[in-house]
């Protein structure tokens, strides 16, 4: 299904944001908030992977009912699974669109990577497991 | 050992009435701050010892190695990147542009990607604001626009609107209305006498009827704006022309959608309009606690508030070009400071993966996920904890953070300093 994704600052992503090896801080950064109605159709329940594909690639998140977004919209905390799939593209104004992504949702059977694995991904070596 | 009035370094509201228990050389315990500033005063597992990346390993080196490195990365750039500056204080970020303009880089601070557009707006039509003591004393109406500060900035509520005390406002908490305007019902919705949820990216359009209403052109507006019902716009541009004093607080929600820095400046405006019926203010909600003062340093140090490429050897700013998400695309700078934010989070992949092709090197105290991308990273003190220095509120209020604990971490500007030391030094050979 297709969705328009957001994404924004939360009071658990900001409590975990100094520790971004944590767990808690991948839970927290790796959820897609979606409107109840909209997990029926996709036949998700609270907590069930899903794959999330974006303009520039694909990443696995959890999605979470939430009656804060809209039908047809779906919002992830600021943070390196957005950003996995977040275009680079500032329309000469230095800032990408962060909170208006066209991205296409399924159900899937892998599990969120961590953080570390994310960076390994695009060329880096963690330092902390 | 009880510290009062400690500043805390986490979001823009630099709240100064924070206090800390000190036992040791342990911080362990924090009084009046929310749960983000009491998170970032505690803090988590630091970096011991400044860090080289060797193939696939890890190995500690010391502090004179760690900046030998950084120093000469920067003076064999052909085009380096200084890239954060806002969780660091003023006195450092100085030292940056210095070292910017010696190895003619581009230096570029989070503002660009977050009110990077405000601040594009704001050149095209000016800021009517004002200091966040003037709206605490003074406003009726509070219209958070786009922002959630319940979740990004816990006390802006508390200590400057809806649940502050007011010296002009008789019974400030009865008498205070609030509109939050937003795509998501968020928290700080459901506190708002006036919730006017828009459809995703109709922010232009709703401003745009408001103006429209304020100047008595009522009859033009359609029965539906970008999801919003005529009458809700009418009874919100009502709100707005009876308050004595109403102030706009915009956040991400108008900067981060399409139309970016016109969204702002058609807000900026609709605040100019009201100003010719009532007393009206605007302001953004400013991040990281001293992404202001990056703004402020540069500008008065460069004459621009981000993005500024020194490589004709005079200051240039043209954001999209040259601000940090663009040079990395490109594929375009061939090394990268980075110094007090953490890009390999924020950015789009394209742009970290350019990180993971030239050398890196960060100032952090903790491993973060740019860590992953670094050669070098050097752990300093943070900042309002084993490190004091000036930082500007969001309303451009310069505040000096304290130290409240010692500890032998080398600030962020000792740190730059004595890199900036080694490159005049090896310039002049």
């Amino acid at each position: 299904m297709k969705f328009l994704m957001n994404t924004g600052r939360t009071v658990n992503q900001g409590v975990t944001v100094e520790n971004k090896g944590s767990v808690e801080y991948a839970r927290e950064a790796s959820t897609c908030f979606m409107h109840e109605f909209d997990m029926l159709e996709l036949g998700v329940d609270d907590g069930d992977p899903v794959l999330v594909r974006g303009p520039v690639g694909e990443v696995v998140m959890r999605v979470k009912a939430s009656v804060e977004v809209e039908i047809g919209t779906v919002f992830v905390p600021y943070g390196p699974y957005a950003n996995h799939i977040v275009a680079a593209d500032t329309h000469s104004t230095g800032m990408p669109d962060f909170k208006s992504h066209e991205v296409e949702i399924e159900p899937t059977d892998e599990e969120p990577k961590l953080v570390y694995e994310l960076m390994e991904d695009l060329g880096g070596l963690a330092y902390e497991r | 050992m009880n510290v009062k009035d400690a500043v805390c370094p986490f979001c823009g509201c630099l709240c100064d009435d924070i206090e800390v228990e000190i036992e040791g050389d342990r911080l362990v315990g924090v009084t009046n701050a929310c749960e983000l500033g009491a998170t970032k005063f505690l803090g988590g597992e630091r970096l011991k010892s400044p860090i080289r990346r060797e193939g696939k390993a890890w190995k500690e080196i010391s502090y004179d190695e760690a900046i030998r490195y950084a120093a000469d990365m920067l003076l064999d750039a052909e085009r380096p990147l200084l890239y954060g500056w806002s969780g660091t204080h003023g006195e450092a970020q100085c030292v940056g542009v210095h070292m910017a303009e010696l190895v003619r880089g581009v230096i570029d601070n989070t503002s660009s990607v977050c009110h990077g557009p405000s601040v594009l707006a704001i050149q095209e039509v000016g800021h009517p604001g004002c200091t966040l003591g003037v709206v605490k004393n003074r406003a009726d109406l509070l219209i958070y626009w786009g922002s959630n500060p319940i979740d990004a900035h816990p006390r802006h509520l508390s200590r400057y609107t809806c649940y502050a005390e007011g010296f002009f406002l008789e019974n400030a908490f009865r008498d205070r209305k609030v509109v939050v305007v937003d795509v998501r019902k968020t928290q700080t919705a459901n506190i708002a006498d006036e919730f006017v949820r828009v459809r995703p990216g109709g922010d232009y359009a709703i401003l745009s009827a408001l103006r429209t209403i304020v100047r008595g052109k009522t009859d033009t507006i359609p029965r539906m704006v970008a999801g919003v019902t005529r009458d809700q716009l009418i009874r919100v541009a009502d709100l707005c022309l009876n308050a004595k004093f109403g102030a706009v607080y915009f956040g991400l929600g108008l900067t981060m959608i399409p139309g970016k820095y016109k969204n702002i400046r058609n807000a900026i405006e609709l605040v100019t309009e009201l100003n010719r019926h009532t007393k009206f203010t605007i302001s953004a909600m400013r991040g990281h606690y001293n992404v202001y003062g990056s703004n402020e340093v540069n500008t008065w140090m460069t004459g621009y508030p981000f993005a500024i490429d020194f490589s004709r050897g005079i200051a240039f700013y043209n954001p999209g070009e040259t601000t940090a998400v663009d040079v990395l695309a490109r594929k375009e700078c061939d090394a990268a400071l980075i110094v007090g934010s953490d890009p390999a989070a924020h950015f789009p992949r394209r742009c970290i993966e350019h990180l993971a092709e030239i050398p890196v090197v960060q100032l952090d105290p903790y491993p973060n996920a740019t860590t992953a991308f670094c050669k070098v990273q050097i752990p300093v003190a943070v900042t309002g904890v084993d490190a004091e220095g000036t930082a500007y509120r969001m309303d451009g209020v310069p505040i000096r953070t304290r130290k409240v604990l010692s500890s032998d971490y080398l600030s962020d500007e000792e740190v730059l300093s004595r890199m900036y030391a080694l490159m005049q030094e090896a310039l002049k050979r």
